[in-house]
């Protein structure tokens, strides 16, 4: 029976290797001859940035060819993909979807140390210093995306409201938002929509006090918070339970004009324009200010405004054929390099490495507001991780994301909420 | 048996003389009808096999692991379950799938009963309700969540628009309120599941012999003293079906719960399943969410054997 297994494996090692057409006497790391490079994504039909760097690199080295394989969108990337790396089935490359599974894929060891390409890359790259753990780099940002505020110039005007200009803080934001409120004087409009993830407040407030995650304090949420809700009892923005039970779909309150704010991330520049050239969104004018600060420290064209966001990292599979790792990582070098990044602005994605070029890009494409200020914004800010790397960050950002719901639904006080967070992170999380 | 048949075999000189066929051709045949019996069930056998039965032992060992996924498992005893002891969450999880359970199965039950009485009657267009009744049942679950969800809708939902005629002062938050989340929830499960145990009544009912019913009527029997001591013990062996079945979903209950609150308010409905979900896929404490998953398939066996041993008893 073993036997019989035994040659069954021997059988099907051979076949593969026929049709790969590698030979097991190749020397290793030779990147001669046609070499094919597997990356995982999701969702290809929506999510073009895959194909688009394949096809950059396989452009610039017409040697090597990237493939695709698809996974599934939304949370099941991450279990699919576990799944077959867990089996030992997963692409040569792949990307890191979730910085707080980051920890989960080094401590299993499926990624492989990648600090050569890492001290290679422009140190301007968003979210790359943060990718280290203990001294060692296994995956690199190509993609980052930063949290902006949005906002819609009729409505501003309509309501005589002051244009933002990048000197507020959240103060000053909850200010408009209440004038606006009053000055559009509509009924269904409000003057700035908060969605209901935990980010919108928790992402903020992490990055601007600098406190960090797994401090076991979480009094520096309670300002946050406190703000949040004045501003939806006010009426100010949709209230968290509006927003989850009628399912409101942030586009849908700011391209159809229901709110003249929104604090969300640099990804929304390229769905908004399209869904002003589709018709799915109104046709009006609209730009992007850096996100409220936490005190003046930071506010004002001359400072460097703070704000949150996860980088999207790319990673190699330990897992890959030695033959094929130089090319692997060649490919990752490009992939978050300046050419890389210049291939992902041509498609309105925000590449973790923003130079001039990739401002030009995106700010050349239709429908991009033209004002400095939006430029400023999108290419000067301090993005710091919504998820820290670390070992307790799942854990952490789950209890906290039951705290979220719990205050923001107004269930329970802030105090109390947080200080069962900080109750529940001693005694789960350790 | 088989010496007639042997005898037949002879005179028909189907066997060679001088051997004593006697045994072989009887075990053979025996053989045979049991390899036949197992072809039939080997693919549903298969299934279960591959797709349930390995997996559930894989996870009596992976809960006395601390398996994060990725690598071999590392062995740490009983520690899973020492931390359960005083893990508040999974008290809370505990608690909560306690509180669906023993609220969900009762509610359940008379509801899909009296349903099924009412349209076991003969109604016009009773076809059409039994069908209406079912539909939920049928319906995608996050539609489902999504609808109910809006009706919910503590600001515009027509169920407090509604109740705002009827009642002054506050009314109820529903699923965004820490106290109402879980009677929530549990309304929209009784409204699923209760057409599809109303067709399980239905069915009993038909067993339910006419001539006892008319007998009773005779012996001066109103409609109650009726239902309570002819249709309820007719439908015992249906009711015991019922219940073992509205049992283990109801500790099992998952989907509902993720896409209607995903257990919030805050932990207001997270239940066991979810906690397992949560542990398992969100935090990789694969050996963790094991271990609670053991304690969920001990809760579901312990009370279904408790029916068993219950409706036996009844039986006898």
């Amino acid at each position: 029976m073993n036997r019989k297994i035994m040659s069954g494996v021997g059988l099907a090692a051979v076949a593969s290797l026929a049709l790969t057409g590698c030979g097991g006497q190749d020397e290793p790391a030779a990147v001669d001859g046609p070499v094919t490079l597997t990356l995982a994504g999701w969702d290809f039909a929506s999510t073009p940035e895959f194909q688009t760097l394949a096809d950059a690199y396989h452009e610039a080295n017409p040697d090597v060819t990237v493939e695709l394989k698809e996974y599934p969108a939304g949370d099941d990337y991450d279990t699919a993909l576990t799944a077959d790396l867990a089996a030992g089935a997963a692409p040569d490359v792949f990307i890191v979807k979730n910085l707080k599974n980051y920890v989960t894929f080094t401590e299993g060891g499926t990624l492989l140390d990648i600090s050569d390409v890492a001290a290679e890359l422009d140190p301007a790259t968003g979210g790359l210093a943060p990718m280290e753990v203990d001294g060692a780099t296994y995956a690199v940002p190509y993609r980052q995306d930063s949290w902006l505020l949005y906002y819609n110039k009729e409505l501003f005007e309509k309501a005589g409201v002051d244009l933002p200009d990048g000197s507020w803080t959240w103060d000053d934001y909850a200010e408009a938002a209440a004038e606006l409120t009053e000055g559009i004087g509509e009924k269904q409009v409000t003057g700035t929509y908060l969605h209901s993830w935990q980010s919108t407040v928790q992402g903020f407030a992490l990055a601007q006090s600098g406190a960090p995650l797994d401090g076991g304090d979480f009094s520096f949420l309670a300002p946050y918070y406190e703000r949040a809700l004045a501003m939806q009892d006010e009426g100010s923005q949709p209230s968290y339970a509006t927003v989850t039970t009628n399912e409101l779909a942030y586009q849908a309150q700011f391209g159809t004009q229901k709110a003249a704010m929104l604090p969300m991330g640099s990804w929304y520049i390229g769905t908004l324009v399209a869904e002003q050239e589709s018709g799915a969104a109104d046709t009006f004018e609209w730009g992007i200010a850096p996100i409220p600060q936490a005190d003046e420290s930071t506010t004002g064209t001359d400072a460097t405004p703070v704000t949150f966001g996860d980088p999207t990292t790319m990673g190699i599979n330990s897992g890959i054929d030695e033959s094929k790792i130089e090319t692997a990582k060649d490919f990752l070098a490009f992939a978050a390099g300046p050419e890389g990044a210049a291939a992902l602005a041509g498609i309105g994605i925000t590449p973790a490495l923003i130079d001039d070029a990739v401002a030009d890009t995106v700010f050349g494409l239709d429908g991009v507001p033209q004002d400095d200020l939006s430029r400023f914004a999108y290419t000067t800010h301090e993005t710091l991780p919504e998820n820290p790397v670390g070992p307790t960050t799942a854990a952490i950002q789950t209890i906290l994301g039951e705290a979220h719901s719990a205050i923001m639904s107004e269930s329970t006080p802030v105090d109390e909420a947080l200080a069962e967070a900080e109750e529940r992170v001693v005694n789960e999380v350790g | 048996m088989a010496t007639p048949v042997a005898q037949e075999q002879r005179t028909l000189g189907l066997t060679e003389p001088g051997r004593p066929p006697l045994r072989a051709p009887r075990t053979s045949l025996k053989l045979r009808n049991a390899l036949i019996g197992w072809t039939f069930i080997l693919p549903n056998f298969l299934g279960f096999a591959v797709l349930t039965l390995t997996p559930v032992i894989t996870l009596f060992y992976i809960s006395l692991t601390s398996w994060n996924i990725f690598g071999a498992a590392q062995w740490v005893g009983l520690d899973n379950f020492a931390r359960l002891i005083g893990d508040k969450s999974f008290h809370t999880a505990l608690g909560n799938t306690f509180y669906y359970a023993v609220v969900h199965i009762p509610v359940t039950i008379v509801v899909s009963l009296g349903l099924a009485l009412l349209l076991n009657q003969k109604l016009r267009g009773a076809a059409f309700f039994r069908t209406v009744a079912f539909f939920p049942y049928i319906t995608s679950i996050v539609a489902v969540a999504v609808v109910w969800n809006m009706l919910f809708s503590p600001e515009y939902g027509p169920i407090n628009q509604f109740l705002s005629l009827l009642v002054e002062g506050d009314l109820p938050g529903w699923t965004v309120s820490k106290d109402w989340a879980m009677p929530a929830v549990i309304i929209v499960g009784t409204w699923k599941d209760m057409g599809y145990y109303m067709l399980l009544f239905l069915a009993g009912l038909q067993t339910v012999p006419g001539e006892l019913h008319e007998a009773a009527r005779i012996d001066g029997a109103n409609t109650w003293q009726r239902f309570w001591n002819v249709t309820l013990p007719c439908l015992r062996p249906t009711m015991f079906f019922v219940t073992v079945m509205v049992t283990i979903q109801s500790f099992k209950v998952f989907d509902l719960i993720l896409v209607m609150t995903d257990g919030g308010p805050g932990q207001a409905t997270l239940v066991l399943s979810q906690y397992i979900y949560q542990k398992g896929f969100e935090q990789f404490e694969f050996g963790y969410a094991s271990a609670v998953a053991v304690v969920l398939f001990l809760i579901c066996i312990l009370v279904t054997v408790v029916q068993f041993l219950y409706n036996k008893r009844k039986e006898a």
